[in-house]
């Protein structure tokens, strides 16, 4: 008995967290690659959110982002079926490219944290 | 899973049959991927390899006749060489698949370069160039040839006083540009580019296949064919009309030569000993094969893939081993062999 009140409370605690409005809580966003292209959606994450891309393509791939000043973010490789997530570290424009593919390339635009 | 699996392998067996028999109907059979999660008809699949229809020339270098015979002459003359012995087509020799036959090529002075001289046709549609992936486009890549001190040796200054001393020059230049005093490094990477990218492979018997002429290979070839996309995987890199990717793989070779690793992050374990993907169309049969040209024929090249190359934390993740029966080995050669049209002849120029 004790462990279930201990399991309800702690159910409780994170549907409590979860449902509090939280200005500072990061999004996540999804993006699909597909065969050797990244599904195109729009979106417009804030530094602090993640991205997490899907690799739903039958070969791997090697992401990397590249914000303006030029700084580089390596998400290692990703086999068929893995997701890689990528904290967005700054604001402005930024580049998503394969190492392995270079004919894959897509962009999106990072907003400042709130 | 158990349901998936047994689709595949009876999918596969049906298309093997149908390809036997010449029953390979438009929508009629389905295989699956690698990754088992999606089945598509042997017309879908083919359809991945269809040829284009037009050439693609960028805006910045748009095509003209005029472009193209000046870059034909240059393309043939030796005078780009500081020997004056050497023209860019003695390593991309029309007469030996627009290469050289060699393992590697020889540069300035007779001395071996370090890797085998690519074929330069179909780079028209090309999105990296160079085995390591160091050029982005044909104006920039004609460049490195000329003045590697390795390869022909010249500076591009020295190209120019070179062909501004040759009357027939200054008028092939003024018809392509348009101005008096055109001779320039610009033009001339602009006018060899304009020229290359108008060498493009012929309709090989594959291609007559994919336009629905049955009787155009063989079904050793069609088997081929499907054992390529399916068991053997090649198709992960060798991808689409032109069979390549146009991307970077360390297949597990020994090499020193870190390949495209010498332009990215060194944590990027998997580009380090990585090449750009050769084309497979109009392939030399007779060899040899590997950025290295390690490889004298066709059967050594299976063999490796079959091992799946030396294991390494810089291993492509394409690369696994596959069991191929000797067949299947015959077969994927069979195939391989239709990709070859008839040979792209270009009528040698006059040069001024
Ligand atoms: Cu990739």
């Amino acid at each position: 008995m004790d462990q279930i009140r201990r399991v309800i409370i702690a159910l409780a605690a994170v549907l409590v967290w979860a449902l509090v409005p939280n200005a500072v809580q990061a999004e996540e966003h999804e993006l699909v690659i597909t065969h050797m292209e990244i599904a195109e959606t729009n979106i417009r994450p804030k530094v602090g959110d993640t991205v997490k891309f899907i690799n739903q393509a039958d070969i791997a791939h090697n992401l990397y982002l590249t914000y303006e000043d030029g700084t580089v973010q390596n998400l290692d490789t990703q086999f068929p079926g893995m997701s890689k997530t990528a904290k967005i570290e700054r604001s402005g424009k930024v580049v998503v490219r394969c190492w392995i593919h270079p004919v894959i390339r897509m962009e999106f635009d990072a907003a400042d944290a709130d | 899973m158990i349901r998936r699996g047994a689709q595949m392998s009876l999918s596969l067996a049906a298309i093997a049959f149908a390809a036997v028999s010449g029953l390979a109907e438009a929508g009629g059979i389905t295989i699956s991927t690698a990754a088992g999660d999606k089945i598509i008809t042997l017309e879908a699949l083919k359809e991945r390899y269809e040829r284009p229809d037009a050439i693609p020339f960028p805006n910045n270098n748009p095509y003209t006749e005029d472009k193209e015979k000046l870059g034909k002459k240059l393309f043939f003359d030796p005078r780009l060489s500081r020997s004056q012995i050497v023209s860019c087509a003695t390593c991309h020799n029309p007469s030996l698949g627009w290469s050289d036959g060699l393992p590697k090529g020889v540069g300035h002075g007779m001395e071996p370069l370090e890797r085998r001289s690519p074929p330069v046709l179909n780079l028209a549609w090309a999105l990296s160039l160079m085995w390591d992936g160091r050029a982005h486009s044909l104006e920039q890549q004609a460049l490195m040839p000329i003045t590697a001190p390795q390869e022909m040796n010249m500076t591009m200054d020295d190209v120019v006083d070179r062909l501004r001393m040759v009357p027939g020059y200054r008028e092939l230049f003024s018809e392509a540009f348009g101005e008096t005093d055109s001779i320039n490094a610009k033009n001339i990477v602009a006018a060899l580019a304009t020229y290359e990218r108008t060498l493009v492979s012929h309709k090989a018997p594959f291609d007559l296949w994919v336009e629905g002429d049955e009787d155009a290979i063989s079904a050793e070839a069609k088997r081929g064919f499907v054992t390529f996309n399916t068991k053997a995987r090649c198709s992960a890199c060798h991808a689409g009309w032109r069979f390549t990717d146009d991307s970077f793989h360390n297949i597990g070779l020994e090499t020193d030569d870190v390949g495209r690793g010498k332009f990215t992050p060194p944590s990027v374990a998997i580009m380090k000993y990585a090449f750009k993907t050769p084309s497979l169309r109009d392939l030399r049969m007779q060899g040899p094969y590997m950025h290295d040209g390690s490889m004298a024929d066709l059967d050594e090249v299976l063999e490796h893939y079959v091992k799946g190359g030396r294991k390494s934390p810089n291993l492509s993740p394409e690369m696994r081993p596959v069991k191929l029966s000797k067949t299947e080995q015959s077969d994927l050669i069979a195939f391989l062999e239709t990709l070859r049209g008839p040979s792209v002849k270009p009528q040698l120029p006059d040069l001024p």
